[in-house]
């Protein structure tokens, strides 16, 4: 679309109409909430919310948001790709099955998900078990919150590489090895590369889950304030306490955080897909 | 020899797409492979580059086996349809890629590529990213990369089907141009015709997974072997002729059949002469009709005749069935000729053909008969026979009455009681070849050939005949019995060997070779026996008694399956 044009012909009828809509309803449904939230913030006075959101508790809790949550997505960016390659690659007996379950993470109540993994880590369940004989314990403690967001995120990751890795024609890998490269040199050079953006879509939409992530994490976590206790966590908690100043001025911090991060990782992505070309043909 | 193939079989889910190809490519050759789409020529291309494995026979690449080497070291060069670029790369790392894998210098990776681009004429492109090229640009991209390592075998898989008329044009030119220029030995897979005529040295055309002919591409046009090979390279008219010694009828014989020789002709379009009087001396006449159809094209006139239904016969099934027998026959006419003789249509004209080349194959058409015509049409319409016809493009008629002399072509009866009787009667009177079925019998999956020693070149060639239509495993087998002295054994031996490379030669066709010791019956029955689905094709040097008696258990049980019975030229 180079004409710069700002209204786009398009088959369905009615741009005002449309777009019309579509402002509504992000007005009613995002947009004006987080509205109500930003103005409660905004309205601390300064000195007030530069103490709330530095409070040492708090930073703890940001500390352990993201860094799970970004741990858990870049985990998720290496096994995803690997089941999402696994899916596409090979035909095996319950392949399809498989497949309909990686989205069982999407479809259960995260609650579920939280009680199930504190069972199976917890020091007395199955694997906590075999783990606390290495010494390794995961149930209230941050691997456990890694764990949560680990489940919690896959189902983004596989669900954006597996559509980029069909895309990745056999052609591809055959011309490149008929070129004289080696299966490394074709997964690093050609497959990468091509997967690299919906593996960054895949990561994103992971990384962002798991940054609001609730419900799961609080059954495996703990929740030990300066240890083990996450951003949404402490929210719910000011919340319970009606200091409602404080829940916002850290929702609105979040969203802050957030919305630069998914922004940034937006940027990075649109410049990789224009010069993939994507969208394009070949 | 640059490229060396033998007897190579790739097979998907024991189907064999690619079946016993074997083919030498001269250093600089330019072949084309051209077949119908899944006529398995893309499989061979792959098999070639090491990208699909080969489930038997040998792969040479300038004498060295390639055959379990991995494509990124068998050093050649590939184009694939839809370019296959590297969309994340630019056009220069594209180019480069080959060298970069081989780690070769910056300086000299740059020199090569600014070389290559040059000769694509594609220079100054070479910081675009291949969605930034037209189609055209990309596929010269492709020819550039894949010759950066300087192959010595460029192999093309239909590089041009994904683009326009004319843009395919000019990239033939130039892709032409280069493999002259570089002298690199090339194999270009295609569908189109046009496009194997501009530019092979020699063409391959491939069938069903078969190789069915390599020659020039005007010595294919002129001089086919197989009526596939003739209706696929151009248009051409199939017509069933008689030859009585030197002359070419085209009336059906009768009585006097045992002298005549049924043959396929083939009369290209272009060779048909159409006149509203007599048949021009010097010509050979093919018959009368009327002009049903006329086409003006520019430099040329297409004509359809009807042919009068007591006229020749068309070699291959009714193309135009309008219920009745008369067919219709394609001529053309350049402006000259229309001009001295203007035709219109519904006009009576008398057909002759100036050229005429008659098929060398054996199987010209088939006659089932029976002593009741619902016993022969059962015969007609069992399915090794109807499939088998319709795939060779040949005739079926049924004969139910009882003549002098066998019927012309290839006769089919009933295996059973009485078979061997009536196999020995028509193969006594005329017939030099004849197939017994088992009514409801189903294609062969495994083709046993014993050739026998006169009737070798013959059987042989059948079999090759009915393998170029038929997936199967063939074998040929050949049994020595322990009484059998030496020296007679090395003659056996030099007959079968002759007559395996005459079908090699003549048909193209490799077969396998099983060498016995022993009993030739049992052999015989234990080689059928491997496969429930066989199929046997018998040479037999005379209809002596003692020759014959074997055909017994064969022909009429109790184990039945079809048999092909080749008589030696002198046996009757």
């Amino acid at each position: 679309m180079a004409g710069g044009r700002f209204v786009a012909s398009s088959p369905l009828p009615g741009f005002g109409l449309t777009f019309g809509f579509t402002t509504f309803f992000l007005s009613a449904v995002i947009l004006l909430p987080l509205a109500a939230m930003v103005i409660r913030a905004l309205g601390i006075p300064l000195s007030d919310l530069v103490d709330m959101l530095l409070d040492p508790r708090a930073v703890a809790s940001y500390r352990l948001s993201f860094g799970a949550a970004a741990l858990a997505a870049a985990i998720n960016a290496v096994f995803g790709f690997i089941v999402a390659w696994s899916l596409v690659r090979y035909d095996f007996p319950g392949r399809r099955l498989l497949d309909t379950m990686i989205d069982l993470p999407f479809a259960l109540p995260t609650a579920v998900s939280g009680i199930a993994l504190a069972t199976v880590f917890s020091p007395t369940g199955w694997l906590g078990q075999k783990l606390a004989l290495a010494g390794i314990q995961v149930a209230y403690t941050w691997l456990g919150v890694v764990v949560a967001l680990v489940l919690i995120g896959l189902p983004f990751v596989v669900r954006s590489v597996q559509p980029a890795l069909i895309e990745v024609r056999k052609e591809l890998e055959d011309a490149a090895e008929s070129l004289g490269a080696g299966g490394f040199h074709v997964f690093r050079r050609i497959i990468l590369p091509t997967v690299l953006p919906a593996l960054a879509t895949g990561f994103t939409l992971a990384f962002a889950r798991g940054i609001g992530e609730y419900g799961s994490v609080v059954f495996i976590s703990g929740n030990l304030p300066f240890k083990t206790e996450i951003t949404p966590l402490l929210i719910v908690i000011k919340l319970e306490q009606y200091d409602y100043n404080g829940a916002a001025a850290l929702g609105f911090f979040m969203l802050a955080m957030s919305f630069v991060m998914l922004f940034a990782i937006n940027l990075v992505q649109g410049w990789g897909q224009r010069r993939l070309g994507i969208g394009v043909g070949r | 020899m640059s490229i060396t193939l033998d007897q190579v079989t790739k097979r998907y889910q024991s189907h064999p797409v690619v079946n016993d190809v074997s083919l030498e490519i001269r250093q600089g050759e330019f072949l084309v492979l051209l077949g119908p789409s899944g006529s398995g020529k893309s499989t061979l291309l792959r098999a070639i580059a090491g990208l699909v494995e080969v489930d038997h026979g040998r792969v040479s690449l300038h004498g060295r086996d390639v055959t379990g080497v991995a494509a990124r070291d068998r050093g050649v060069g590939f184009v694939f349809q839809h370019y296959a670029l590297f969309r994340h790369m630019t056009v220069a790392d594209n180019v480069e890629f080959a060298l970069r894998v081989r780690r070769i210098r910056r300086s000299e990776r740059m020199a090569r590529r600014a070389e290559l681009l040059k000769l694509v004429a594609l220079e100054g492109m070479d910081e675009r990213l291949p969605t930034q090229l037209s189609g055209g640009q990309q596929q010269r991209v492709a020819v550039a990369r894949a010759l950066a390592h300087r192959p010595e075998v460029l192999l093309l898989d239909e590089p041009f089907g994904a683009l326009d008329a004319k843009i395919r044009e000019e990239l033939r030119r130039t892709i032409r141009q280069i493999q002259q220029e570089l002298g690199v030995t090339t194999i270009l897979v295609t569908h189109d015709q046009d496009e194997a005529f501009a530019m092979a040295d020699r063409i391959g055309v491939m069938h069903q997974g078969r190789l069915l002919e390599v020659g020039t591409p005007d010595d294919l046009y002129a001089r086919p072997r197989t009526r596939f090979v003739a209706t696929f390279l151009g248009a051409a008219n199939l017509l069933l002729g008689y030859r009585h010694g030197v002359q070419l009828r085209f009336e059906r014989p009768g009585a006097e059949a045992v002298t005549s020789r049924e043959i396929v002709a083939v009369i290209r379009p272009e060779e048909v002469e159409l006149n509203t009087t007599e048949s021009p001396e010097g010509l050979t006449p093919v018959g009368t009709g009327v002009v049903e159809e006329l086409q003006f094209a520019g430099a040329t006139e297409r004509l359809r005749v009807r042919m009068s239904v007591d006229g020749p016969m068309p070699a291959t099934p009714d193309r135009d069935d309008a219920g009745g027998n008369s067919w219709l026959l394609d001529a053309s006419r350049t402006f000259p000729e229309q001009r001295a003789n203007p035709l219109a249509v519904g006009q009576q004209v008398t057909v002759s053909a100036r050229r005429i080349h008659s098929l060398p194959t054996p199987i010209t058409s088939f006659t089932a008969i029976a002593r009741e015509r619902s016993a022969a049409e059962a015969l007609r319409d069992t399915p090794f026979l109807a499939t088998l016809a319709a795939r060779m493009q040949t005739r079926i008629t049924t004969r139910v009455v009882r003549t002098s002399s066998a019927p012309p072509g290839m006769p089919v009866l009933a295996a059973g009681p009485g078979a061997r009787a009536t196999a020995l009667w028509n193969l006594a009177h005329g017939a030099s070849q004849i197939l017994v079925l088992p009514v409801g019998a189903q294609l062969p999956t495994r083709i046993v050939v014993q050739p026998g020693a006169e009737a070798g070149v013959g059987a042989l060639g059948v079999a090759a005949s009915l393998l170029r239509h038929i997936p199967a495993e063939s074998v040929l087998l050949a049994v020595h019995e322990a009484t059998t002295p030496d020296r007679e054994r090395a003659s056996r031996l030099r007959l079968l060997l002759d007559a395996r490379s005459r079908a090699l030669a003549d048909h193209g066709l490799d077969l396998r070779t099983e060498l016995r010791f022993g009993n030739p019956d049992d052999e015989l029955m234990r080689e059928l026996a491997v496969d429930p689905h066989s199929m046997l094709v018998i040479g037999l040097d005379t209809l002596a008694e003692a020759e014959t008696a074997r055909l017994q258990s064969l022909l009429e049980g109790p184990e039945l399956r079809p048999v092909l019975i080749v008589r030696a030229a002198e046996a009757a």
